[in-house]
């Protein structure tokens, strides 16, 4: 007679024998647990924050002492917002100008990365710690000499000058983060296109860009990001029908007397979808990107 | 990155030196040389009005609206720019440094010594001589014995009430000494229910309200060059200060904007503002007869007969040198001095007018509040002495910062202004 065992009493044999966590573990397990909420609790408050006062009516926004929880909701913030078309004006301004500035810095930044990475010459290494310092400027000390220059050229107040004053502040990291991904690409690589007859040229475009995207992307994101939250050079350097979306919330909602925050804060919160989209969007490429060249094989 | 030794810093360090001194040099210098010098007819019809009302939601169509009156009457063209108001003084200093802004600008009354530094202020003397404007009025737009600004409007930061809670605390009349003051504050404190008696800054960013309380226990803040900080009357002030922080008569972190939110809840009896705070509380407030309630109120004297002290406030038009220089100090002048139309701006943002018959006209006669306001706390308002200096700001904060440690219990009220003083002396430049 043969017994052939039911799949429940497989499973019943195969269930894996309960063992009784050790105490210290589970008082590990906890803390960590407790730090996540904490450190979560901490993030997303201003955010809960943002969008609660958005929410509510004004009347409301103000009272004494502050409630955590609504008791009245108006969507007549966002229906303002909706109804400026200045405001939209300014995010088409910021969309151009991140866009452009992000796509110069890629472009540039590769270039001068891929130099510093593959190619040996005299003075390299102090190129390098020249880009390097020129982070290291006060943004005030910039702004002054940007706004001279910009003055003397001719270009101030035009896309140009807030392009080209973003791009200057982007670039060292930018350089900085893709030559540590270019470093990462094996020379051999290189040397076999060479082999094959790529010219240094197509070797770069075809073999090192291609294999180092993720760091383009994350480079690209970075100085976009950087252009799109600027606030003082917007302010400074572009004429009011050509300033960026901080400049144009400052404008709109804060003045001498009274901020108008539950306007502010819709906004706000809508200015920042895009960039929460996009990071959402490239995520996989920007997680690649900012930790390739970390470690060296 | 390949690991730096010690030549490398060097390098690195050399480099940014190089790099920090060609910056520099590109850098405009402090008389505004480097770049674009105003230039052009100063007799042109064509000249800017840059203000920050032009931008903000309660004023720009009053203020718009004079400038398309001026500009249609006397067939000129006027170019508006604007500034928000926290990056306002940056913005027009540079510019106007830079050569890139001429014309008539409004200003701060706080303002106006940093920009009269710049050296490219035209004096207004003879157009404020026809305006008929006010003796205060006329001080605000004052420097260096010149006539820099036409006053636009003139106000002063004083004490506001709400006569609602002062009656539940049976407090029949507003105090007019400290001492009274004092024991109105005890009796709302009875009240209970969250209420805030004097909603008082407490915050650094806005404890230069503490200067007035200095004046008026008889420190003079600033004699000649002297900084009079640290003396016997500034230090009995910050004492009594104090005494209301830990009798819990005036509340911790508050600053203008909390003593609004306050005051328009119903839960201050007394906090200090600007004359515009009327619009801005009821805007805040779920009580819509609040307006109704709120009464300004001279400061409380030491005692019986002495001078109430406020802080100055107000807008002036400055005109700076260039294009169309002229026709922008024409264009000042009416817009602070024609009498239908400061008449007209005060009805539209409630505004108090600089000149006699503009405080006169009926439209700004019939408003109790503002005529109240005038007569109790502007006519004795004073500029805060230490305006004169273009590192005004950094001095009342290092004032601001050392009450605020007198206030937590970290220094006593004499070391910490000393410690104020000292720092005060280095600003003044």
């Amino acid at each position: 007679m043969t017994v052939t065992a039911t799949p429940s009493r497989t499973a019943a044999l195969v269930r894996p024998v309960r063992t009784r966590r050790r105490p210290d573990v589970v008082r590990s397990r906890v803390a960590a647990w407790v730090a996540v909420g904490v450190i979560g609790l901490f993030g997303l408050a201003p955010i809960y924050w943002l969008l609660v006062t958005a929410f509510t009516p004004d009347e409301k926004a103000f009272s004494f002492p502050p409630s955590l929880i609504p008791t009245e909701i108006t969507l007549e913030h966002f229906v303002n917002l909706a109804k400026n078309e200045k405001l939209f004006g300014y995010l088409v301004n910021s969309v151009v100008v991140s866009l452009i500035t992000a796509v110069l810095s890629v472009i540039v930044s590769a270039y001068m990365a891929y130099a510093f990475s593959k190619f040996r010459y005299r003075g390299r290494t102090s190129l390098m710690h020249l880009v390097l310092a020129s982070q290291m400027f006060p943004q005030a000390l910039l702004l002054i000499t940007l706004y001279a220059l910009f003055s003397a050229t001719g270009l101030l107040g035009a896309y140009t000058a807030l392009i080209l004053s973003f791009t200057t502040f982007t670039l060292p990291l930018c350089v900085w983060m893709l030559k540590g991904i270019f470093d990462t690409v094996p020379s051999s690589l290189m040397e076999a296109a060479a082999i094959d007859g790529a010219s240094r040229w197509r070797t770069l475009h075809q073999v090192a860009l291609p294999l180092s995207a993720p760091g383009l992307v994350a480079a690209g994101l970075f100085a976009f990001v950087r252009a799109w939250n600027d606030f003082i050079f917007a302010l400074t350097l572009a004429d009011p029908e050509r300033q960026t979306l901080p400049p144009g919330l400052v404008h709109t909602y804060l003045g001498e007397f009274q901020t108008a925050w539950p306007d502010l804060m819709a906004a706000s919160f809508v200015v920042s979808l895009p960039v929460i989209a996009a990071f959402m969007f490239l995520q996989r490429y920007l997680v690649g990107g900012l930790t390739a060249g970390a470690v060296k094989g | 990155m390949p690991p730096m030794n010690r030549r490398d810093v060097l390098r690195l360090l050399g480099l940014s030196t190089l790099g920090v001194t060609a910056l520099s040099a590109c850098a405009p210098d402090a008389t505004g040389g480097g770049t674009a010098r105003p230039s052009g007819d100063a007799a042109a019809k064509t000249f800017g009005f840059t203000s920050w009302s032009l931008n903000e939601e309660a004023q720009k169509a009053a203020v718009q609206a004079i400038v398309d009156a001026y500009a249609s009457a006397r067939k000129v063209t006027i170019n508006t720019a604007s500034f928000p108001y926290n990056e306002y003084l940056n913005q027009v200093t540079l510019k106007i440094r830079g050569g890139r802004l001429s014309g008539a600008v409004q200003l701060d009354v706080a303002w106006l010594a940093a920009l009269a530094s710049l050296g490219k202020l035209r004096d207004l003397s003879a157009h404020a001589a026809q305006g008929g404007y006010t003796e205060v009025g006329l001080s605000s737009g004052q420097f260096g014995g010149k006539q820099l600004g036409l006053p636009w409007t003139t106000g002063s930061i004083g004490l506001i009430a709400n006569t609602e809670i002062l009656e539940k605390a049976g407090v029949s009349e507003l105090p007019g000494t400290i001492e009274e003051f004092e024991a109105a504050l005890n009796k709302v404190a009875k009240l209970g229910d969250g209420v805030v008696p004097y909603a008082a800054a407490t915050k650094a960013a806005q404890l230069k309200d503490i200067l007035p309380w200095m004046k008026t226990f008889g420190s003079p803040l600033l004699d000649g060059d002297q900084i009079t900080v640290g003396d016997d009357a500034s230090v009995a002030a910050v004492e009594w200060y104090k005494k209301l922080y830990d009798a819990k008569l005036i509340a911790p972190d508050v600053d203008r904007f909390d003593a609004r939110a306050l005051f328009a809840q119903g839960k201050a009896a007394f906090y200090d503002d600007a004359i515009i705070a009327r619009g801005v509380v009821a805007g805040q407030s779920p009580d819509k007869s609040l307006t109704e309630k709120m009464k300004p109120l001279a400061r409380p004297v030491l005692s019986a007969g002495g001078t109430p002290q406020a802080l100055l406030w107000g807008h002036v038009i400055v005109v700076v040198e260039g294009e169309g220089a002229d026709a922008a100090a024409d264009f000042a002048k009416f817009a602070t001095s024609d009498t239908a139309t400061v008449a007209g701006f005060f009805e539209k943002v409630k505004l108090p007018p600089t000149t006699t018959a503009g405080l006169g006209d009926p439209k700004v006669a019939g408003d109790a509040f503002t005529t109240e306001w005038t007569e109790k706390i502007t006519k004795t308002a004073a500029p805060n002495p230490f305006w004169r200096y273009a590192g005004y700001a950094q001095i009342e904060t290092a004032i601001a910062e050392q009450v605020q440690a007198v206030l937590v219990g970290q220094a006593s009220a004499k070391d910490a202004l000393a410690k104020a003083a000292e720092t005060a002396k280095g600003l003044q430049k």
